[in-house]
């Protein structure tokens, strides 16, 4: 049984200036997927998206989620049709405590307009009571309850990530754009986080898109795995044929492809460039 | 087990007495302030007047600059532009104060709507150069549009009956400082806030989680302008006669660095800055005359440029010693006040 696309990327083209920085990119996520999309550094991972969420507006190519074309359609529409990111350099704003930039986060949802906020009109100070109070369970579901008053850009940076993911899941989205997941976290937190991701998409019926370079969690937790290199898609497929794809394996190692032997793939993907290994 | 109880009870006992001080703290510091108004006669009256809409001026410039981290630097054209509104409302309409107040609102909301538009475009320094260039642009063209504004004779804006005496209008003064705090207050405590504070960190993120950036910026503008008018519109009464000179582009410099020197998104902050550099022109003058040596380049011409030099030697000390303005120094005091709330929350 095949399920209902999600998001379908058709000939996705971005230039900056001279610089090609995706070229005819198309994918497909479906609904309840967990799906990777890996590639050396520069690959044009992020800028993809960019152009998801509508920060960068591509040269050419067109973006359907749920089955409607939004193209052309503003970052904050996109986000309240249900598409919600976090950010590789995080996405908190500092200015605000944990607790509050979870309710930021629920803006979409909050149920009243601003002016009606800003005049205190009476249904917005009972909203606003339960807005608080749906943060709090969420920042307890995190375990955030210790820093929930405390400002973001006071705290360290693993808590700051996981204030980012609560974030993007208090948003109440349908699909989610993880950046880097696992950046910042130990081999075995990275691990934990493929269990987490798969207890969330079963409980949430959340569809995830997510760039990600560390391998076992790739592994682990996605059902498919789009490759990408110098903005073009190298190849796609299940993570197990990804592993053994020479061609990957070059755009990761550089020309080591002709061993029979898979190398232990990537050896360091933040430092591995292309040149010889 | 009976311990316990007792630990309780002093606890208890505690905060009720804590909240209890706390409140009366607030009255006595309130009555203070009032002492003036009270017992000050036409002149005090006149002063609280002007310090209460300097304080909405603070707090228009606290919208936008505190809460949605745009500058404008033309902000005495949001000013005088209610104000020559308000007079023209009052003068040549004969409208009620109302209308006029109203009016002013409506003038000074529309033209920071139309520099809010601008401001989709250009960020930060380039930001301050257009509106710095449309405050001297406005105060040498809509400020002399002779059909609008009297030229340079001023226009007039007298006091209706209601609020003619100078106590009237200082309370009319403090009740519209009033609306504004409540409007601060509840920007901050709703979404509004929250939305703002995301576009003033970091503009992608807020659309990323639903926040329409274009709409939140033209908003504040336009409330912030809203604000200013009023606060014009409050000005030509309290003068009742409006001039172009009132608004040259020095006292927006001093509006704008007062408001930082008071402290960003700090109400109690800012008010008391606002206050301190709306009085600043009434006493100094006095106070240096008074002085046992007269410096030999003191004259007319001097005071006049004196509060913008005061608030730049402020801004500087406030910058390196603490960044968040007088809220700052007195955020352990208010911390104080309000900690039976934030307590409980816990």
């Amino acid at each position: 049984m095949k399920r209902r696309q999600i998001l379908k990327v058709e000939g996705l083209m971005l230039r900056f200036g001279g610089l090609q920085v995706l070229n005819d990119l198309s994918l497909t996520v479906r609904e309840g997927q967990i799906v990777g999309l890996i590639g050396p550094n520069g690959a044009g991972k992020t800028s993809c998206f960019n152009c998801l969420t509508g920060i960068y507006q591509p040269q050419g190519g067109r973006v359907f989620f749920d089955g409607r074309d939004v193209s052309h359609l503003a970052t904050h529409r996109r986000a309240r049709l249900g598409m919600a990111r976090t950010w590789q350099n995080l996405g908190v704003i500092d200015a605000l405590t944990v607790t509050e930039n979870v309710m930021l986060a629920q803006h979409q949802r909050a149920g009243y307009s601003a002016l009606a906020g800003m005049l205190g009109l009476a249904g917005t100070w009972h909203r606003e009571r339960e807005l608080l109070r749906d943060a709090a369970e969420i920042v307890e579901y995190f375990g955030l309850e210790d820093v929930a008053h405390e400002r973001t850009g006071e705290l360290p940076y693993g808590v700051r990530k996981t204030c980012d993911m609560a974030m993007a899941l208090a948003s109440d989205p349908r699909m989610l754009l993880l950046d880097e997941p696992a950046s910042g976290l130990s081999p075995e937190e990275a691990l934990g986080l493929g269990a987490t991701l798969r207890e969330l998409r079963d409980r949430l019926k959340l569809t995830i898109l997510m760039i990600e370079h560390h391998v076992p969690l790739v592994a682990e937790a996605c059902d498919y795995v789009y490759v990408l290199n110098f903005g073009e898609l190298l190849t796609e497929g299940k993570p197990a044929e990804i592993q053994r794809h020479p061609e990957v394996i070059a755009a990761y190692l550089g020309g080591a492809a002709e061993k029979n032997e898979p190398p232990e793939w990537p050896l360091r993907p933040e430092g591995a460039t292309h040149g010889t290994a | 087990m009976a311990t316990a109880t007792m630990v309780l009870a002093r606890v208890k006992v505690q905060r009720r007495f804590g909240l209890a001080l706390r409140v009366t703290l607030v009255i006595a510091l309130l009555a203070l302030a009032a002492l003036p108004l009270l017992l000050g006669g036409d002149v005090w009256a006149q002063r609280i007047s002007r310090a209460a809409i300097y304080a909405v001026i603070g707090l228009s410039i606290n919208t936008l600059t505190g809460h949605a981290g745009q500058i404008s630097l033309g902000h005495q054209a949001f000013v005088g532009i209610g104000a020559f509104a308000a007079a023209f409302m009052a003068s040549r309409l004969g409208a009620p104060l109302g209308f006029g107040l109203a009016a002013a609102a409506v003038a000074g909301a529309l033209t920071a709507a139309a520099i809010g538009l601008v401001a989709l475009r250009v960020t930060g320094l380039y930001l301050a150069l257009v509106t710095l260039a449309f405050g001297l642009t406005a105060e040498t063209t809509i400020f002399n549009w002779r059909e609008f504004t009297g030229g340079g004779a001023g226009a007039f804006a007298p006091r209706p009956a209601l609020v003619s005496s100078d106590h009237a209008f200082a309370l009319l003064c403090l009740g519209v400082l009033g609306l504004v705090l409540y409007l601060d207050w509840r920007i901050v405590a709703t979404k509004t806030g929250r939305a703002l504070a995301a576009v003033r960190n970091d503009e992608r993120i807020a659309a990323t989680l639903g926040v329409n950036v274009t709409g939140y910026k033209l908003a504040a503008f336009s409330l912030s302008g809203l604000i200013a008018g009023l606060a014009g519109g409050l000005f030509a009464h309290w003068n009742q006669i409006v001039q172009a000179m009132d608004f040259e582009f020095q006292v927006a410099l001093v509006w704008v660095l007062m408001t930082v020197v008071g402290g960003l998104r700090s109400r109690l902050g800012v008010i008391l800055a606002s206050a301190f550099f709306a009085l600043l022109p009434l006493t100094l003058p006095n106070f240096l005359s008074g002085l046992p040596w007269q410096p030999p380049f003191l004259n007319e011409a001097v005071y006049h440029v004196l509060p913008p030099f005061i608030v730049v030697v402020m801004l500087l000390i406030v910058l390196r010693f603490f960044p968040g303005g007088f809220g700052q120094l007195l955020r352990p005091a208010t911390r104080w006040l309000t900690n039976a709330r934030t307590g409980a929350r816990q």
